[in-house]
């Protein structure tokens, strides 16, 4: 996958928001885990939900925790059905596979790894649903991170409605034989086209998603990212998972650091690993994720700050040995246009 | 107007009446991607070869411009301050960075030509 196509990081960017847009995220890892009772007890020690009360034809959110309950990697897992049999359906990142299928093999020694034989597209913005449609069926009442299985050219792929833009969209896994021509009848569409990991991350820095290696690592915990939401509180209780007495006390306690979104003051761009000051000169924090985004038309940045800082007072960003004034801006910066949530549950 | 020159830092330099007019090269545009942002030299700087001059900021990275020969900072391109793209669009005409009133001629003659800076890109 490339930085960008021919048009650019901003176009592409823009025709994802105002249009659609098409990710080949072929390198990330997707894996396919039979729905076993033992294997699901063995990935609940990383995991933090209820494997076994997973719905079936939906996506969740979730982790791969260490002993600390640090986060060794952000993944979407799925209950679905393919020719009758109950699977897990992981898709993680590319960076991590190594980590990951080392826990995924370990708790079921027959888990599948599925990249090397199906490519995996997103479909992203308000009009992919149009786009994919005439190719694929989809059903009307699919919802965010509803998945299913589907046809093309007789080959059974994986529909999820899903993606890491803030927009609706699809993910598609897709076997290699039919990939190229699935994509060639999508690009047949005008207004959608192929766009890089350039767009990818300012897209995902508006929307608020994190980033692995990014906002989230092994040193961080999802309750420090961020992320409570994505934990089952009821697993939180349950000694057979990683770092729960950590998260529980977090839970409870005064966390050390925060999560935040900045906004520059000037046209100069926020970028990854800059230090963030107080008025004071102290050192505050860091930025973690920076970019310049096209919606705003200035610099946002993702970062943490010291728990304690009071964020009315004024914050400083380090840049080219210069301070700069930067703005608090909630999280997203840009807001989400998902189609409406389900019950994560049965 | 004499003949366009380059750097290995991928400014080109053209000079006419021993004033020097810079920017970057079309290459530079095209691997900086989207440029948003210049911050432009300050007008009076008397400033040496290799030396930082300014930053271009690209969707992708940060960029330093070096000045690309001993010499007085006359003039910035005061268009980019609003419209920094205008580098994507014209990099080598409309997109032209700052001007120098030059010290030593022998130091332009020494850059590149636009064919040897074609065979450097190739290497």
């Amino acid at each position: 996958m490339p930085i960008n196509y021919k048009t650019g990081i901003i176009n592409e960017h823009k025709n994802v928001r105002n249009h659609s847009g098409i990710f080949d995220v072929s390198h990330m890892g997707q894996i396919l885990i039979e729905n076993n009772e033992s294997y699901l007890h063995k990935l609940e020690k990383y995991i933090p939900l209820q494997l076994k009360k997973l719905i079936k034809n939906r996506s969740h959110y979730s982790f791969l925790l260490n002993k600390d309950g640090g986060v060794i990697d952000d993944l979407i897992i799925s209950n679905i059905d393919i020719k009758d049999k109950s699977y897990l359906y992981i898709v993680y990142n590319a960076s991590r596979k190594k980590e990951d299928e080392e826990i995924f093999i370990s708790c079921a020694p027959n888990a599948e790894k599925i990249y090397n034989k199906n490519c995996l597209f997103a479909i992203q913005g308000p009009d992919s649903i149009n786009v994919l449609k005439n190719i694929i069926d989809i059903p009307n009442n699919m919802n965010f991170f509803d998945i299913l299985i589907s046809k093309y050219n007789n080959n059974e792929i994986i529909v999820s409605r899903s993606g890491y833009t803030g927009e609706d969209g699809f993910e598609l896994s897709i076997p290699n034989e039919s990939a190229e021509n699935f994509i060639t009848n999508l690009l047949k569409n005008e207004n959608t086209m192929l766009c890089g990991l350039g767009s990818r991350d300012s897209l995902r820095l508006e929307a608020g998603l994190s980033l692995y290696g990014h906002e989230l690592n092994e040193k961080i915990t999802p309750i420090e990212a961020g992320l409570s939401w994505a934990l089952d509180k009821e697993r939180l209780e349950d000694e057979n998972l990683n770092g729960n007495k950590v998260l529980r006390d977090q839970l409870k306690n005064k966390l050390s650091n925060k999560k935040i979104g900045l906004i520059s003051t000037s046209k100069s761009m926020l970028r990854d690993g800059m230090t963030l000051f107080d008025n004071n000169n102290n050192q505050i924090g860091k930025i973690t994720s920076g970019c310049f985004s096209p919606n705003l038309n200035k610099s946002i940045a993702i970062g943490y700050i010291i728990s304690e800082f009071d964020t009315d007072n004024p914050i400083f960003c380090e840049i080219r040995k210069k301070l700069e004034l930067v703005k608090i801006n909630n999280l997203p910066f840009v807001k989400k246009n998902y189609k409406k949530n389900g019950s994560v549950y049965e | 107007m004499s003949k366009k020159k380059y750097t290995k830092d991928h400014e080109w330099v053209s000079i006419e009446n021993e004033i020097a007019t810079i920017g970057i090269s079309n290459h530079a545009q095209e691997s900086l991607g989207d440029i948003v942002f210049i911050e432009l030299p300050s007008v009076g700087k008397s400033v040496k070869a290799k030396d930082e001059i300014c930053v271009v900021e690209s969707v992708k990275a940060a960029s330093d411009i070096y000045a690309p020969i001993d010499g007085e900072i006359i003039e910035v391109n005061n268009n980019l301050e609003n419209d920094a793209a205008i580098i994507n669009q014209d990099a080598e005409n409309e997109g032209w960075i700052f001007k120098m009133k030059i010290s030593d001629s022998n130091q332009y003659s020494e850059l590149m030509s636009e064919d040897e800076y074609k065979q450097f890109l190739e290497q």
